[in-house]
């Protein structure tokens, strides 16, 4: 009897460890480097790639090749498909997205323009931004049910426009003493990066603050932000060449990645992206390539 | 009785090993003359005939028979300061754990054990700044850098007591510089937009180059009812500033309405660029990491030692890497021309095997510093060339 009851105990503690050490051990596993999206492909490397747009529907990845005026996609394995110069006329392209009715829309900073591209009727109109007597000056650039988000980087706000490309409203983070320089739609709002203040901004989806915090402890020079699956943020710091990961409360988990040039190493990064198969994406623009993480 | 015994056992357990120390620490002098260790101003340790909290007398590891090295010695010690001098702007000998560039560490005939003057202290340093002007500010020239600034770090730049026009309106009245600001079109504030602090060779210690809309009066760039010039109204005349706002990389920034008064006074300046202060401390206000990260670096640039960055980086926008003047050839070889002609293959058709990307000079130098002579990424023995040569 006495034994049984040891070995009952000691099943049932090895009942309730199992899922734990489970769940720890996946917690723990590390990013590693899955795929790497170079212009080698295309017989000629990218120069300065500073956004990536990834369509889910296509499973495409689509890379601005800013130094290149250029546009590249990829396979979700991270296979080269085409290059896309818009006839030569691409001006330092800068972010990209496509709009539900399948035109590609460029931030284009050498004309200071949003530039439309129907691939099909091979136009490409440009459209300089402006709110009454104001010319914005476009910078990152997101898209999500028929409204164009904007960062103005003369003001550092984020400006919303309708497919008329008429601003709707403008988001800003008051607190902020200098601007927003990225930021991502999440299912409940917008978050957002606010470079020299390193603090990151949850909005919600009317524009209003619902909480910041600051990654000063952790960040020098953060320039990109992404937020996985379970609201943890991740911040590019471009000059430590390394990701900081925050839980949604702003409490410093961990960090990883290094300056680099060899594989999984970064050298001046520019963006990061989550992709909808668990990959972490990293733009650098330093390497001239996207490295994919995964874990 | 056995707890008078108690009494006189632990007394002796605590005193004699401290007398001990006492007795062994004054054997020093006995060779190291006590005067030479003598001043107004001794430090506690020493004033109690302590050696050995910072000299081990046998042996060690540091020069001077020293237990740590440079603040990691002091800090044993001074341990709130080691935490307090991390926080916001730390200046640099600080940052360096150089803590006798400014002060002795035995003795001195001066506060807080400092090697000279207050101002003589800081002199050594900023040797580049005149120590007398035609109009010099009253604490300036009394040599009382504390009345603004701290020594050690400051949440302000500049190592200021606090914000600027605060730090100035605690000695002068409010109401005295409305009555030296008449006709203004907005309330004084931003004191240092037209005033040195320090001095300069106009009255009233207004900077010596002013802007010339500036001087022609205020209507030029303020509109009626007082409303601040935007960044258009600098644009108007400085039309080449606005290519370099719209390329890949600029400094089109900030919240501010006027993107140029993040850098520049629109009123006055100590030199034609009306910069607010040193490239140095202009460019530091948002890069102190960065200018921290390189400071301390065994190899540094020429032109990085002496804070100018505009040798190399286009300041208003590029559309090179780190707002470079050129790319990672062109930048350098302005200047190093033998270089750009003999060196390892470099240019358009050497490609880096790690990236695919062109091999440039700073695939292997960091010009702003390193601690590999030349300024190299890695030691030049043979870290560097394995990066690519494998079977180097």
């Amino acid at each position: 009897m006495k034994y049984l009851n040891t070995l009952l105990s000691l099943a049932v503690l090895t009942a309730v460890s199992i899922p734990v050490i489970v769940s720890t051990s996946l917690a723990a596993e590390p990013w590693t480097w899955r795929a790497t999206l170079d212009g080698a492909s295309s017989g000629q490397p990218m120069e300065m790639p500073t956004a990536l747009h990834i369509d889910a529907e296509r499973q495409r990845y689509y890379v601005v090749d800013s130094g290149g005026n250029r546009l590249l996609s990829f396979t979700r394995e991270g296979g080269f498909l085409h290059t896309f110069t818009a006839e030569g006329k691409l001006q330092i392209p800068y972010d990209l997205v496509r709009d539900d009715a399948d035109l590609i829309w460029v931030v284009e900073k050498g004309r200071n323009s949003l530039t439309s591209i129907d691939v099909k009727a091979k136009a490409v109109i440009t459209h300089v931004l402006k709110d009454g007597e104001r010319t914005l000056v476009p910078d990152r650039l997101e898209f999500r049910n028929g409204t164009f988000y904007v960062i103005d980087k003369a003001t550092g706000e984020i400006a919303l426009l309708g497919k008329d490309l008429v601003v709707k409203k403008w988001i800003s983070c008051p607190e902020c003493s200098t601007g927003i320089v990225d930021f991502k739609l999440t299912q409940d709002g917008i978050w957002a990066l606010d470079q020299l203040d390193k603090k990151v901004i949850r909005f919600d989806g009317e524009g209003k603050v619902l909480k910041s915090f600051s990654v000063a402890q952790n960040v020098e020079f953060p320039v990109s932000l992404a937020i996985d699956s379970a609201g943890n943020v991740y911040v590019l710091d471009r000059h430590k060449a390394a990701i900081a990961v925050f839980d949604p409360q702003g409490g410093f988990k961990y960090a990883f990645l290094a300056k680099g040039w060899s594989r999984g190493e970064l050298y001046f990064p520019i963006e990061i992206v989550f992709d909808p198969w668990g990959g972490l994406c990293v733009v650098e623009e330093g390497n001239g390539r996207v490295e994919v993480f995964g874990r | 009785m056995f707890f008078y015994y108690r009494i006189i056992i632990i007394f002796w357990l605590v005193t004699v090993p401290a007398l001990a120390a006492a007795a062994a620490d004054n054997v020093c002098f006995d060779c190291h003359k006590k005067e030479a260790f003598s001043g107004k101003i001794v430090h506690e340790p020493l004033a109690k005939g302590q050696c050995s909290p910072c000299h081990n007398p046998h042996v060690a590891h540091f020069k001077g028979l020293l237990e740590k090295e440079g603040a990691e010695l002091c800090y044993s010690c001074h341990t709130k300061q080691q935490e307090s001098f991390k926080q916001g702007m730390v200046h640099q000998p600080v940052r360096s754990g150089n803590c006798l560039v400014c002060h002795e560490a035995h003795a001195s005939d001066r506060n807080g054990l400092l090697k000279e003057q207050l101002s003589a202290t800081c002199f050594t340093c900023h040797e580049k700044m005149p120590q007398k002007f035609k109009y010099t500010h009253s604490p300036f020239a009394q040599g009382q850098c504390y009345s603004c600034h701290r020594p050690h770090q400051s949440v302000y730049g500049q190592l200021l007591n606090d914000e600027p026009d605060r730090v100035c309106l605690s000695c002068h009245k409010y109401e005295d510089l409305l009555k030296g600001h008449v006709n203004y079109p907005e309330p004084p504030q931003g004191c240092l937009s037209c005033h040195n602090p320090h001095g300069s060779e106009r009255k009233g210690m207004v900077r010596n180059v002013l802007h010339a809309p500036f001087a022609q009066g205020c209507k030029e760039c303020h509109e009626q009812g007082g409303k601040r010039g935007s960044t258009q109204s600098c644009l108007r005349c400085h039309e080449a500033v606005a290519a370099g706002m719209l390329a890949r990389h600029s400094h089109l920034t900030g919240k501010e309405e006027n993107k140029c008064v993040a850098c520049h006074s629109p009123h006055a300046g100590d030199e034609k660029n009306l910069l607010k202060g040193s490239q140095l401390h202009v460019c530091r206000s948002c890069h102190a990491d960065t200018i921290a990260r390189y400071e301390d670096k065994l190899y540094r640039h020429p032109e990085v030692k002496a804070g100018i960055c505009t040798s190399c980086h286009e300041i208003h926008g590029s559309n090179k890497l780190a707002m470079l003047r050129g790319d990672g050839n062109a930048i350098c070889t302005r200047c190093h021309e033998t270089q750009g002609k003999f060196t390892h293959p470099v240019g358009e058709k050497v490609m880096d095997i790690r990236t695919g990307q062109m091999v440039t000079c700073i695939s292997c130098h960091v010009a702003m510093g390193s601690d590999f002579k030349y300024e190299l990424i890695y030691s030049g023995l043979k870290d560097l060339c394995i990066q690519c040569h494998k079977r180097y």
